[in-house]
C-alpha cells in the first residue's frame, strides 16, 4: 500500500465496511457469541487487509504506523461490529509476542491471532498478587529442555476460549529482586495440567477465569525474553493497552452515549447538566488519549504518564453508567437490558488494569516527585 | 518559531509579568510586541502569554486584545464582557471598582453585544490552567517541606491523592485546549474553557487543603490564585453554564459530536 493519510485510510475503511456488512447476527448477546462475532470479523478484516495494517511485515502484518490500527478499532467498535474486551486482548498481547518471542515463532503465531484463528489470554494476577504484581508465586522451575510450572492464575479473561497464554511466573531464588525474578513463558493451554474455571461474577458475564497449573511442561524455546524478563514485558505491555486500545473503548462508549442521549432527548433541560458533564469528562478522555497517540506516533517512550490516562478512562466511563442510571431511572433496576450489565461492568473500571489508587500512587511518585510514601 | 527563541520569549515574559501587573503590564507587553505577535501568530502567543498570567499570578487586559481581534476591530479598546449568571463587565483599569475579588479590574455594567468567543475562551482556558498550575507548584513544594508526625506530609496517601488528582485534571484541561478543533470551533472552545475552569476550581480546593492554615492566610501566595481562579472561571461563562450549554447541545442534536480524531 502507498502511504496514506490515516484520513484517507479511514475513509477507506469506512466505504470497505459500507459495502461488508458486518452486522453481529441478532439474538446472540452471549458472551461466547461475542468470542464467535469477534473471530468471525477478524477474519474478514485480516483477508481484506485491514486488520494487518499497523503491524510489522515480520509477523505477518502490512506495516504502517500502529495508530492505523486505533481507527480500525474505533470504527469496528464504535459500530459495535465487536466488543471491546476480546479486540483489547489482541492489541495487547500481539505487541508483547513481537517484541519478545523468537521472530519465527511470533512471525508463525501472530497471524492465527490477527486472523481470528485463536485467541490468547494474559495470566498476570494470582489471588495472592492483585495491585502487588511482583510478588506473584506461580513458580517455574526449569528440567532439562522444559521448564515445569505449578501455581495458579485469577482474573484470566477469556481463558475458556483462549488456546494460549501469556503467562508469569516466578523463576528467580529468595535472593533475587522481585523484578528480577519473574519470567514470562507462551503456553498451549491444551498443555496437560492446566484447568480452567471460569469465575461467576455480579454483572453475570463469565469472562475473568482462573486458572490452575499442576506440573505443566512448557518447552524451553517458549520462553519470551530471558530468565527475569517478565516485570519488564509486563511494564512494556502497559503502553499498548493505554493507546490504541483505549482509543477502541473510548469509541465503545461514544457510542453508548449516543444510544443513551437518544433515550433521553425528548426530556428537556431537566437533563443537560449531566449529559454536559458525561460529555466533558469523554471529550476531557478522548482529547488526551489523541495526544498521547501522537506522542507515541512521534516517538516519545509512554511510561507512567499513562497513568493519567488511564485515571480518566476509569472516571470517565463509571460517569457515563451513572448517569445512566440517573437519567434512566429503574432501567438498570427493573429492566433486563445492556444497559444494567453495562452499569455493573462499569463498577470494575477503577479496579482491573491497575486500581485507580495505584495510578494516583505512580502519579504522586513519578509524574510529581513526592518520593517514597 | 523554533524552540529555542520561543524560549527566550517565554523567559521574557516571565521575567516582565513578575515584575509588572495591570496597567503597567500591559504597556510593558505592548513594547515586547504582543499586539503583532496576536495578529501574526495567535497559535503561539495566546497560550503562551495566557498560561504565564496563570503561573505569575500577574493580570493584564489582554483578553480584550482577544476579543477585538476576533471581531476584526481595532485592538486597544474595551469591549463588554459577559459574565456568569447573565451579567456584562469590563476588563479596563482606567474605571475599575474596588469590589472585584481579587484585584481584577472589572466592572459591571448593564448590557452588552454579541461577540464571537471562541478564541477568548481558549485564552481564558490557558490562562486558568496557568492558575492551576502555580497552585500545584504551591501544595506540592508545601508537602515537601512541612513536618508532621516525624515526617514529610508527601508521604502520606491522602495528601499524595489530591495532588495527583489535580494534576490528572490539569492534564485533562490542556489537552483539551490543545485540540485543533477545526471542526467546530465553538463546541471545541466552549468545552476546553469548561475543562479548565473545572481543573482551577479543582485544584483549588486540593491545593487549599493541603496547605492546611498557611493557604488561609493573606502571607502565603495561594490566595491570590484561588481568587484569579474564581474569577477567571465566571468570565465568559462558568465551567458549570458552559457544561450545561453543551449538554442541552447534545439534546438539540440527538447525538454526541467527536471533537478529536487521531
Amino acid at each position: 500500500m502507498t502511504v496514506l493519510s490515516t484520513a484517507e485510510f479511514r475513509s477507506q475503511l469506512v466505504a470497505w465496511l459500507d459495502d461488508n456488512d458486518l452486522t453481529p447476527p441478532p439474538g446472540d448477546a452471549t458472551l461466547s457469541g461475542h468470542i464467535r462475532q469477534f473471530a468471525r470479523v477478524q477474519r474478514a478484516l485480516y483477508d481484506a487487509g485491514w486488520s494487518r495494517y499497523g503491524w510489522p511485515e515480520h509477523a505477518g502484518g502490512l506495516g504502517g504506523p500502529a495508530m492505523l490500527r486505533a481507527i480500525v478499532g474505533e470504527e469496528v467498535v464504535g459500530r459495535r461490529l465487536a466488543e471491546p474486551g476480546p479486540y483489547s486482548m489482541l492489541e495487547v498481547l500481539a505487541p508483547t509476542m513481537i517484541d519478545y518471542e523468537q521472530p519465527e515463532l511470533a512471525a508463525e503465531m501472530v497471524p492465527k491471532l490477527l486472523s481470528g484463528q485463536e485467541s490468547w489470554c494474559q495470566g498476570f494476577s494470582e489471588p495472592g498478587s492483585g495491585s502487588d504484581l511482583a510478588s506473584l508465586t506461580t513458580r517455574a522451575v526449569q528440567n532439562g529442555d522444559q521448564w515445569i510450572v505449578n501455581g495458579q492464575k485469577v482474573w484470566t479473561s477469556f481463558a475458556q476460549y483462549a488456546t494460549r497464554c501469556i503467562l508469569l511466573t516466578r523463576t528467580g531464588d529468595a535472593q533475587t529482586p522481585n523484578h528480577e525474578a519473574i519470567t514470562a513463558f507462551f503456553v498451549d493451554l491444551d498443555s496437560p495440567g492446566i484447568t480452567v474455571r471460569p469465575l461467576r461474577t455480579m454483572h453475570d458475564v463469565d469472562e475473568f477465569c482462573e486458572v490452575y497449573f499442576d506440573d505443566v511442561a512448557v518447552p524451553a524455546d517458549r520462553m519470551l525474553g530471558k530468565p527475569g524478563d517478565g516485570w519488564r514485558l509486563a511494564m512494556d505491555l502497559l503502553p499498548y493497552e493505554r493507546s490504541t486500545c483505549f482509543w477502541q473503548r473510548i469509541a465503545y462508549l461514544y457510542s453508548r452515549f449516543d444510544a443513551l442521549v437518544g433515550e433521553v432527548k425528548g426530556l428537556g433541560q431537566a437533563v443537560d447538566s449531566e449529559l454536559g458533564e458525561a460529555y466533558l469528562a469523554l471529550h476531557t478522555l478522548r482529547c488526551r488519549s489523541r495526544a498521547t497517540q501522537h506522542r507515541l506516533a512521534d516517538g516519545h517512550k509512554l511510561g507512567p504518564d499513562t497513568s493519567i490516562d488511564k485515571v480518566l478512562l476509569a472516571g470517565a466511563e463509571q460517569q457515563l453508567y451513572d448517569t445512566v442510571r440517573d437519567l434512566l431511572p429503574g432501567v438498570v433496576e427493573l429492566d433486563d437490558t445492556e444497559w444494567r450489565t453495562e452499569y455493573l461492568y462499569s463498577r470494575a473500571s477503577t479496579i482491573y488494569g491497575g486500581t485507580a489508587e495505584v495510578q494516583r500512587n505512580i502519579i504522586a511518585r513519578r509524574l510529581l516527585d513526592l518520593g517514597k510514601e | 518559531m523554533d524552540s529555542e527563541s520561543l524560549e527566550m520569549l517565554e523567559a521574557a515574559l516571565r521575567k516582565t509579568m513578575l515584575s509588572h501587573s495591570g496597567a503597567e503590564l500591559d504597556a510593558a507587553l505592548a513594547e515586547i510586541g504582543w499586539h503583532d505577535m496576536l495578529s501574526d501568530a495567535p497559535e503561539v502567543a495566546v497560550p503562551l502569554v495566557f498560561r504565564l498570567l496563570g503561573e505569575t499570578g500577574s493580570h493584564a487586559s489582554v483578553i480584550n486584545d482577544v476579543v477585538q481581534q476576533a471581531a476584526d476591530r481595532e485592538l486597544g479598546a474595551t469591549p463588554e464582557l459577559p459574565y456568569a449568571g447573565g451579567g456584562w463587565v469590563v476588563w479596563d483599569y482606567q474605571t475599575a471598582a474596588d469590589s472585584t475579588l481579587g484585584g481584577l479590574p472589572l466592572r459591571r455594567v448593564d448590557d452588552g453585544g454579541l461577540l464571537r468567543l471562541a478564541d477568548a475562551r481558549r485564552a481564558l482556558g490557558w490562562w486558568l490552567v496557568g492558575s492551576a498550575r502555580a497552585m500545584l507548584t504551591l501544595a506540592r513544594q508545601h508537602a515537601l517541606d512541612r513536618v508532621q508526625f516525624g515526617r514529610p506530609i508527601a508521604g502520606f496517601q491522602a495528601v499524595r491523592h489530591r495532588l495527583a488528582e489535580t494534576l490528572v485534571a490539569i492534564e485533562g484541561a490542556e489537552a483539551t485546549l490543545s485540540l485543533p478543533g477545526e471542526d467546530n470551533v465553538d463546541l471545541t472552545a466552549l468545552l476546553a474553557k469548561a475543562a479548565a475552569g473545572k481543573a482551577a476550581l479543582t485544584a483549588a480546593k486540593n491545593c487549599q487543603q493541603v496547605l492546611g492554615g498557611i493557604g488561609f492566610t493573606a502571607e502565603h501566595d495561594l490566595h491570590r490564585h484561588v481568587k484569579r481562579a474564581l474569577v477567571l472561571d465566571g468570565l465568559l461563562g462558568s465551567s458549570k453554564e458552559l457544561t450545561r450549554k453543551a449538554g442541552a447541545g447534545l439534546r438539540a442534536r440527538g447525538s454526541v459530536p467527536r471533537l478529536a480524531h487521531l
